[in-house]
Parts: C-alpha cells; sequence; structure tokens
C-alpha cells in the first residue's frame, strides 16, 4: 500500500510545518513515510511544496503524479493540477483567479500549463482546472478558507493576521480526514508540535478541527499494529546526531544552504551527557567565511578533538587549500558536503550530484582521502561515525556527501535501523609520548600511518611544506620520495579496515545492474518493487565508499552483467566514470537527471522499462517542479 | 636520547628583521617559562611562516597557510583553552589575504597573541607591495609607485575590537620581548605589529630610516574603567595615524572588561574550561560515552 500527498504554498505559509504534522500525524498510527521538500532561494513568497509518501512499510521516494493535492493558495494549484490522481483540496473564493494573476508563477511553467488546458479547450481560471480535473475522474473540495478561519478568529479573539497562517493546518485537517484515520492522531501531532506555545495550540487544534469537519473517509486507512519505536528524522539532524554520537569535540560552519541546519542544531544541543553523569559540550563556531571553517576544523583537530566542518558547492571550493593542508599534514578532519545544483550558484535549493569529482579532487596535490555518500537517512547516521572514524584510524581528511534530496527529506523510520547498540568508535594510533621532545610527528612506518600524538603533549612540527619526520621543513629529494608514498599509501589500511557493506550494497540479483550512489537508491529500491510486478527483475549496486574506490567488490559485481545502467543527478554520471576509470569497463545505458529535483520511483521504472525494450542507450529524466 | 631541535639553518636574509622578532619571541617564551605543553605558534607564510621552525627551545610549531594563521589558531584555541596561541604572521598574511580572519578575530577576543611582521613587502616573491606600505612609494622592486592605500595595523585592530594593541621595532628586541610577554599575558586578543626592516626588498624603510623617527609612547593606554573606553581608542587612533615623521612604538590600548571567546562560550558550557574538547572521553572501550538518547527520543514517533 502506497499513498502520496502534496501540499503547496508559498514559502513563509506553513508548508513545510503543516507536512511535518501531517506525516508526524499518519506516522503515529504506524504508517511509515518519506517526505521530500522543494523550495525557492527565497525568504517569503516563492512557490514551495511538500511530498508526503505514505505506507505500510518503509519507503525511499516520491512519486511524479500524487493520490492528494492539498492547496489554499492558487499558484500550488496551477503548478501542480496535472500530478494529482484522486482528489484536490482548493479554496473556493479562489475559482475566478486566473492563472495570468499569478506573477510569481514562473514564465516557463505558466506556459507548459497554460498548454494543457487550452489543449483540452479549457480557460485558465481555477473553476476551469475544476473542471478539467473532475471529467479526468479526479474528485475535489471546494474549502471555504474565508469564512471558515473567520469564525476561528472570532472564537479567539485573535489579530487576524497572526490567525490566518493557520489556513495551512485547515489543509492539512481536510487531507487527514479524507485518510480516515482517527481524527484524535491529527489533533495529537498538533499537541506534540505546539507543546511550548498555547496560543498556537489552540489556532492551529481549532484549524485542524475545521478542517477535518469538511471532508469524509475516502482511503479508509486503519491504524496499523505498532512495534518498538520510529523516528521521524530529516538529512540535516540525522547527520547531526550522528556526528555527536561519534564523539564530535568542534564544528565550524560558514552559513549556506542547504547545511547550515545541521550545524544550528549541534548548538541548540551542544550540551550532553557523556558518561558517569558528566556532561560535555561541543563547540560549534561559526566563522567568517569557509577558508576559516576548513582551517579552524584543522586546527581543532591538531589538539584531539574530533574535529568537522559542514558547508555546499560554494564553500567548498573555498576549502581547497585547506583540505590540501590537512593531507599533507595527516589531519583527521571531516567535511560534510551537503551536495546541491551546481556550478556556481546553480540551484541553491535544489539538489545535484554534480560535484562528486570535486570532492574527489578537491585540493591540489596527490594525497590520501576518504570519500562517502549517503544513499538515506540510516546510512547518513553511520557514514557520519565511520566518517569520524576514518579519519582518526587513517589520519586523513574525510568528505562525507549528503544530497540536498536526503539534507530536506525526512523519513519516518524504526529506531532499531539506526543499530546505535552496535555503534562502534575507533581512534587509531595515538600516543602520549614518554619522551616527548624526541617525538616524530610524521614517523615513517610500515602502513604509512604514524603514532599520532595531540599538540600540548609532545614537540611536534606541522608545515605545509614538505616535511621530515619531526614536520620541519626539508626538500631533500630521498625524503620527499618517502614522505609522499607514505601519505597516499595509507589508503590500502583504509581500503582493509572498512567493511563491504559499507563499500557498497548490493541489492537483488539479475543481469541488469542499476549503477548508482547517493540519494537515487530510495527511487530504485521502491522502482525495483514496481518492476518486479511487471515481471521485470534488475539488480542494485549503490556505491558508498569513493575513495578508496572499492574496485575489487565492484568489479566482481558488474562481472559478467548484461546491462550495467548508471543511475545519477548529474550529466556525465560521474560515479560510473569513476567506476570505468578503475576497471575499464563502461555502462552500457544511462538513466540521468540535471534539473535539480529528486528522482521518483515511477520516473526510474518507466526508464528501465524503456531501456529493457526499446534498448534506448541515455534516458534523461525531467520529472518535478 | 634522539632531541628534535629546531633546524639549524636559518635561511633569512642576513640584518632581516626577522632575527630580532625571533630574539623577541625566543626570550619572551623563555621568561614565561613556557613551552610545548602549554603554547604553540601558529604561523602563516612567507619568511615570516618560517619562525616556529627557527625558535630554539622546546616549542611546538603550527605552520599553515598563507592568510589563514589565525584560522587554524582559533580552532586551537577553542578546543584547548589551556594552551597559549601565539599567531606569528606577516603583513600580506595579516592584511591582505587574510585580513577577513584578522577582523574577525577582533570581534571574538579570544585569549590569544598575534605577532605581525610588517617590513611593507612581499619579501619571498620578491618584493611586491604589502597591504601597510603607504601609497607612493616605490621600492626597487616594484615597476611603478604603490598606487594602493595602506591598511593601519593598529587604528584596524582597535576598530576591530583587539584588546592589547602594540607596535614594536624588531631591533628592539627589549620592547619586542616585553610587549610580547605583556600580550600572552593579557586576557583577551593582543596585536603587535613590528616594524621591520627588510634589507633585500625594501630600500626606503630601512633601519635607519625607522632609528630616526621611532621614539616611545607615553600615554597610559589602558582602559581601567569601561567609561573610559571611548576615550582611549581615540586617544590609540590619534597615535596610530600620526605622521610618519614622528613613529610611535609601545602599547596603544589595552582593556580588559571585554569578555574573551572562551567566557562567552563558558556561558552555554558552564564545565568548558575544564572539559574542553581536547580534554573530552569520547569512547569507553569502542563504545560511543555521548548519550544522544534524548535526543532521539525528541524525535519519536511513538
Amino acid at each position: 500500500m502506497r499513498l502520496s500527498w502534496m501540499i503547496g504554498g508559498a514559502q513563509g505559509t506553513g508548508v513545510d510545518t503543516s507536512a511535518n504534522i501531517f506525516g508526524n500525524a499518519v506516522a503515529k498510527a504506524g504508517y511509515y513515510i518519506y517526505g521530500s521538500r522543494e523550495y525557492f532561494s527565497n525568504i517569503k513568497g516563492r512557490h514551495s511544496y511538500f511530498n508526503v509518501v505514505i505506507s505500510d512499510a518503509p519507503q525511499h521516494s516520491i512519486e511524479t503524479k500524487v493520490n492528494i493535492l492539498a492547496t489554499f493558495d492558487a499558484e500550488t494549484v496551477f503548478q501542480h493540477f496535472d500530478e494529482v490522481k484522486d482528489w484536490l483540496i482548493y479554496d473556493k473564493a479562489l475559482e475566478p483567479m486566473s492563472m495570468d494573476k499569478v506573477r510569481s508563477l514562473e514564465p516557463e511553467i505558466a506556459e507548459e500549463q497554460a498548454a494543457i488546458l487550452e489543449k483540452a479547450g479549457f480557460g485558465l481560471t481555477i473553476a476551469d482546472i475544476v473542471k478539467y480535473l473532475n471529467g479526468k475522474g479526479v474528485k475535489t473540495i471546494a474549502v471555504d478558507y474565508g469564512p471558515l478561519m473567520k469564525n476561528i478568529i472570532n472564537q479567539l479573539k485573535m489579530d487576524p493576521f497572526i490567525a490566518e497562517k493557520a489556513r495551512n493546518m485547515l489543509c492539512a485537517g481536510v487531507s487527514f480526514g479524507l485518510l480516515g484515520l482517527d481524527q484524535q492522531g491529527m489533533l495529537d501531532a498538533i499537541k506534540f508540535a505546539f507543546s511550548k506555545n498555547e496560543k498556537f495550540l489552540n489556532l492551529n487544534t481549532l484549524a485542524a478541527q475545521s478542517g477535518l469537519a469538511q471532508a469524509k473517509s475516502a482511503y479508509s486507512l486503519k491504524e496499523l499494529p505498532k512495534q518498538g519505536h520510529r523516528v521521524q528524522l530529516d538529512g540535516n539532524t540525522i547527520s547531526a546526531i550522528g556526528k555527536i554520537y561519534g564523539g564530535l569535540g568542534f564544528q565550524s560552519y560558514y552559513p549556506i544552504t542547504p547545511a547550515s541546519d545541521e550545524s544550528t542544531y549541534i548548538e541548540a544541543n551542544q550540551l550532553l551527557d557523556s558518561g558517569k553523569g558528566d556532561k560535555r559540550g561541543i563547540v560549534v563556531l561559526q566563522t567568517e567565511d569557509e577558508l576559516a571553517a576548513i582551517n579552524a576544523a584543522n586546527g581543532a583537530a591538531l589538539t584531539g578533538a574530533r574535529s568537522a566542518t559542514a558547508t555546499s558547492g560554494p564553500g567548498f571550493s573555498l576549502m581547497n587549500e585547506g583540505i590540501s593542508w590537512a593531507g599533507m599534514n595527516e589531519v583527521p578532519v571531516m567535511v560534510t558536503y551537503y551536495m546541491r545544483g551546481s556550478p556556481a550558484t546553480g540551484l541553491p535549493t535544489r539538489s545535484g550530484q554534480s560535484d562528486l569529482k570535486l570532492a574527489l579532487n578537491a585540493g591540489h596535490g596527490e594525497f590520501a582521502r576518504i570519500v562517502i555518500a549517503s544513499g538515506d537517512h540510516a546510512e547518513v547516521f553511520e557514514d557520519a561515525i565511520l566518517g569520524l572514524n576514518l579519519a582518526e584510524v587513517c589520519q586523513t581528511p574525510v568528505i562525507h556527501i549528503i544530497e540536498k534530496t536526503l539534507a530536506n527529506a525526512y523519513s519516518v523510520m524504526d529506531e532499531s535501523t539506526l543499530a546505535m547498540g552496535s555503534a562502534k568508535l575507533e581512534r587509531g594510533k595515538i600516543v602520549f609520548p614518554e619522551e616527548p621532545e624526541a617525538y616524530k610527528r610524521f614517523e615513517i612506518t610500515e602502513d604509512g600511518i604514524s603514532p599520532r600524538a595531540f599538540l600540548g603533549h609532545a614537540q611536534m612540527y606541522y608545515t605545509g611544506d614538505e616535511h621530515n619526520e619531526y614536520g620541519h621543513i626539508t626538500e631533500a629529494s630521498s625524503n620527499r620520495t618517502q614522505m609522499y608514498e607514505k601519505r597516499i599509501k595509507k589508503l590500502d589500511t583504509a581500503s582493509k579496515s572498512i567493511p563491504d557493506d559499507k563499500k557498497a550494497n548490493i541489492v537483488g540479483n539479475s543481469d541488469t545492474v542499476l549503477l548508482t550512489w547517493g540519494s537515487p537508491k530510495g527511487a530504485i529500491l521502491d522502482a525495483m518493487e514496481d518492476l518486479k510486478a511487471d515481471g521485470i527483475n534488475v539488480e542494485m549496486l549503490q556505491v558508498r565508499l569513493f575513495s578508496p574506490y572499492p574496485k575489487e567488490l565492484v568489479g566482481k559485481a558488474l562481472q559478467g552483467k548484461k546491462r550495467i545502467i548508471a543511475v545519477e543527478n548529474n550529466y556525465n554520471a560521474q560515479g560510473a566514470e569513476i567506476m570505468t576509470e578503475s576497471l575499464l569497463i563502461s555502462p552500457t545505458h544511462y538513466i540521468l537527471k540535471w534539473n535539480g529535483r529528486p528522482m521518483a520511483k515511477d520516473e526510474i521504472a518507466n526508464a528501465v522499462r524503456d531501456i529493457m525494450k526499446n534498448d534506448t542507450k541515455k534516458v534523461v529524466l525531467n520529472g518535478g517542479k | 636520547m634522539e632531541v628534535n631541535e629546531a633546524v639549524e639553518f636559518n635561511d633569512w636574509c642576513p640584518g632581516c628583521g626577522d632575527f630580532g622578532i625571533l630574539r623577541g619571541v625566543e626570550s619572551a617564551l623563555a621568561e614565561l617559562k613556557l613551552d610545548f605543553t602549554d603554547a604553540v605558534i601558529v604561523s602563516g607564510i612567507g619568511c615570516s611562516g618560517k619562525l616556529p621552525h627557527f625558535v630554539g627551545g622546546p616549542i611546538s610549531g603550527v605552520h599553515t597557510l598563507h592568510g589563514r594563521a589565525l584560522a587554524f589558531a582559533i580552532g586551537i584555541k577553542l578546543s584547548n583553552p589551556s594552551m597559549k596561541v601565539i599567531v606569528d604572521a606577516g603583513d600580506g598574511d595579516t592584511f591582505g589575504i587574510g585580513v577577513g580572519h584578522f577582523v574577525s578575530a577582533g570581534r571574538r577576543n579570544a585569549d590569544m597573541t598575534m605577532i605581525v611582521h610588517d617590513n611593507r613587502v612581499y619579501g619571498l616573491t620578491k618584493g611586491q607591495a604589502a597591504p601597510t606600505m603607504p601609497m607612493g612609494e616605490k621600492t626597487k622592486a616594484l615597476p611603478k609607485p604603490n598606487i594602493n592605500g595602506p591598511i593601519n595595523p593598529v587604528a584596524l585592530a582597535v576598530a576591530s575590537g583587539y584588546t592589547f594593541v602594540a607596535r614594536s621595532f624588531a631591533y628592539d628586541t627589549t620592547l619586542t620581548k616585553e610587549l610580547i610577554k605583556q600580550a600572552i599575558q593579557h586576557k583577551g586578543m593582543g596585536l603587535i605589529d613590528i616594524l621591520q626592516p627588510c634589507p633585500t626588498y625594501n630600500d626606503i624603510n630601512t633601519n635607519e630610516w625607522y632609528k630616526e623617527r621611532i621614539f616611545k609612547l607615553e600615554d597610559d593606554p589602558e582602559v581601567h574603567d569601561p567609561s573610559e573606553t571611548m576615550a582611549k581608542m581615540t586617544q590609540a587612533l590619534k597615535n596610530a595615524y600620526m605622521p610618519e615623521d614622528r613613529i610611535p612604538v609601545g602599547l596603544f590600548y589595552k582593556n580588559e572588561h571585554i569578555p574573551t571567546f572562551e567566557e562567552r562560550l563558558q556561558a552555554n558550557i558552564p564545565n568548558y574550561m575544564e572539559k574542553y574538547p581536547a580534554e573530552q572521553e569520547i569512547e569507553e572501550n569502542g563504545s560511543p560515552s555521548t548519550s544522544i538518547a534524548k535526543l532521539i527520543e525528541s524525535k519519536r514517533v511513538f
């Protein structure tokens, strides 16, 4: 069972809040949820929307069509009417509103949407859209938002300007009514969200009740049996919690979308119980720029604190030189790289996978680095801890890639998926030298990793120049040869110490394999279920570790496959290019999408069908608004 | 026992002002009995950046990137506030490529000391104009007279929020040492802008040129009560902008009434000064010792 709901509205009118509360309410009834957020680089007024997928089994993707489209403004109707399958909820008062009156609608989108209506012989008002949809079998609910809100305002004697903001909850209430679940669940979710503000609790409760009264059950969902605990977590938060659990002591950042929420979450929760009744505080430093962010993190790492920063493409570009210094000085520092639409400012609030090769090559020079890419929220948690471990074990910079798709999406998942009990922290070769004046920070060793002492515990020197074992500058050629090799061969140690399941995921068994990384994993897994129903069996190979590249594992998995379909959110299939570079084999087909929107499961399923049937070499996806 | 001594060969030019600054740093460390257990020198790039490698004595050094010494330093300081962090950088480092960090360090007022080698030229790249070179000046390496205006380090430090602001002359090793000691002992962010000749590339601001102009400041630079802040800042700026026929050296401004960044952090993390990040135990037999139970519980649906 899978049901898809979308709510839209102007940024700043509570789209995000209502989607979180709606999802929470449905989840309380025992359903799994995947919620995905789309928004403009704008504070107030531009169109944003939230997809919420409801199921009795864990879900990891959206689809291009939704069962219910919930709206309380005109723009959402105009922009998304062609995506709705079952129900449209809209504001009755907006029926005469015409598409050309909505100035914030992007002209390209307005043109496309108008063409659909014109082709079917309809005008451009909301009333026309309602007629058009009714003709296609979509049911509509006209909500009298104005009078209903007026009642609430009179009842609460509230400032209308503030109270009108609860239209979002009225809209969510109508939606929840359609599901047919016990209405108390919605009210409980509101109580949970507004427990600290009685005024808003009352307002939103009344708005939801008013909405609930507008709809009759259409889907007759039943409360499902519940076992254990479930949590609702977005990508920024789960990364933050993973880092905290992984022993993070210092985090620096410069504000940037979609990375900052991680740092502000850590700061808000910086004081933690650390066992034996002790507290420990994580230092979170907002720096003047990303140059300072990476280098402050480098400095912190030298003191023995687990240290990290979080950024996105433009900030990461500025961090290049600092990453190079970390490579040269074997600094255990982690950069959480929230990948968004590049290049330059690109699509700052949309997603993309176009910076993989930047992550792999950032910073001048050759040196060991670890690059990990997470495919879902549970992996983000695991990888945050793994990244902090590998940084110390290998004494190298670690780059942890989380795309915007995951950062701003949330999953309702079983708490047990996070496997908190089995998490281990490994700190590698740490020493407190007995002869601190004789300490060699860069001692040549068999595996390339030197015993690491912290600043304050031994006499030591760091330098970006080529250096000897003590860390003093030398340009001697024999030393250069040895030190250079030392800094790179550490990757062999990393390769040996990382378990196979952290290097790549293989799901299914078929001679057709979808080769991917990062967030497309979710859409592929969900699409595989649909394809199976059509009798199409495919396999997924999701690469999680890009440096050191799991050549052997991937090579073995791809051996003898009839089709290798590269699935990525970029133009060049960068992840597959890395595979080709390592194994000298190329994908046979491509499913690519670079419009900034996440992959939808039906897009993947259709593309696979197309490839299987027509041998289409490259399918370019363009779903999502 | 093999001992990790400073590199034997110092490759600064003969007569370089850097030697005077090096002596000042070494004497200050020795007199304050600071070593690698409680202090670290963080440097930038250029001739000045090599200083930590040349210090005779048991100290640790972090020779960083061009312009970024202060960025590394704040990370070290905040993770281990028990350490004295001495930043040593050039005028190009500090007022050119890294000027954003210089200004931000004033806003934070962390308890650190910044020593700037101010010779008005980029020595290691063959004498281009540094941000402290006056407009119209043409040293021998410049193809044309400098058409950029100069940054006034003392004035910029006062305006940025530094709470200890001094100027010294590299060949006055006693004054340099004294000011470094005072800055290290000062509670808050300190700057010592050290004027120095570059005998190879700056043929204008030579040792003799400075000696004819330098005099010791006599004004009381200290803010004894917060109400004096404006007056002392004004006095410091007036002295900083004195025409160059007379160049004051000494302490321009001192104010210990501004909370340090560490104190500001302590307001959020009560045990910060005892359990700072470098001193935190994060695991027990490999298991994470940080509890995330409350964070997870707050995200529970059921």
